[in-house]
């Protein structure tokens, strides 16, 4: 890995952090755990989109655990952990079948596999069926919050691109 | 031309999935279930049933305390007819924010401590039996 690429990319999980900080400043919209609007999922979108799965994958890799380290439990890193593979992997392929476009569709596909691997952790966890009540109510969120997130991806990514020519080599 | 009209199908395919996902979900969320006279709260922790209260049979408020591992509590307080926490050690205290419960559809869960209160309507089937039924099956 050049030192460029390495530097772009730890730029990348700061930037993802960073907003990941501002978001948890922001009281929860529902009081249903799960939840939340996962802004920091915009700079996964953006990398998986322009640049490749593997960054992407170390971005959201090192983002998941520094978030976990310096803001969360180990219990919320299981949780997020999960979110994040189910999404990352099914963003991916998503992507790869829609060619690129339509960031916003892939967007909610990603929020509605978070959102589904949380539940999954979530009956694993607590071991009790009653948790599948939620179901309905994290598949339209996922959904909503992932297209919100697909947006801002599709229009901020003009931005970011700016900064991140380095990866492209 | 014909690649491009293939991911345009496509695109539209997804969003329709996720628009039906969404259009259930929402009809879910929004029909009330049927409410056949009182309700049972089962309190679930770390998977095991550890109380069953028969929302009917309160006349008085009242509260109790749930602990667990590492010292960590819930405060439920029972009421005629609902069910919620009071007050808890978890960090985000999401379990209070959630209030009372009248109904089987949303159960008042608090990951950190790891409990779940589940509303569950009677059925006639336990309305019949005398005994009370010991497994509960979704």
């Amino acid at each position: 890995m050049s030192h460029r690429r390495l530097t772009a990319l730890a730029l990348c999980t700061t930037l993802a952090l960073a907003i990941y900080a501002v978001e948890s400043a922001i009281p929860p919209l529902v009081p249903i755990p799960g939840i939340k609007l996962g802004l920091a999922n915009i700079v996964t979108l953006i990398l998986l989109r322009h640049t490749s799965l593997k960054d992407a994958a170390l971005v959201t890799g090192a983002r998941t655990l520094l978030s976990a380290v310096l803001f969360g439990q180990l219990l919320s890193l299981l949780y997020s952990a999960a979110g994040a593979i189910f999404s990352l992997t099914l963003m991916y392929l998503v992507n790869r079948l829609l060619k690129n476009r339509y960031p916003y569709l892939t967007g909610a596909v990603g929020g509605l596999a978070h959102n589904a691997g949380q539940l999954l952790t979530a009956l694993a966890l607590t071991a009790t069926p009653g948790v599948l009540t939620y179901l309905p109510f994290l598949v339209l969120a996922g959904i909503l919050t992932g297209l919100f997130t697909g947006f801002c991806a599709f229009y901020g990514d003009k931005y970011l691109l700016r900064h991140l020519r380095w990866l492209k080599d | 031309m014909n690649q491009e009209k293939k991911t345009k199908y496509t695109a539209l395919g997804i969003g329709l999935l996720l628009t039906a996902a969404a259009v259930c979900s929402l009809l879910w969320i929004l029909i009330p279930p049927p409410d056949n006279g009182g309700h049972t709260a089962d309190i679930y922790q770390n998977g095991e049933l550890i109380h069953s209260i028969s929302l009917k049979d309160v006349d008085q408020p009242y509260t109790f305390t749930v602990t667990g591992e590492n010292g960590c509590f819930n405060i439920i307080e029972v009421r005629p007819g609902s069910i919620g926490i009071r007050d808890a050690s978890c960090p985000d205290r999401l379990c209070v924010l959630q209030g009372f419960i009248t109904d089987s559809r949303l159960p008042v869960t608090c990951l950190p401590n790891r409990l779940v209160i589940q509303l569950r309507s009677r059925t006639k089937q336990s309305q019949d039996s005398l005994t009370l039924p010991d497994t509960i099956t979704y």
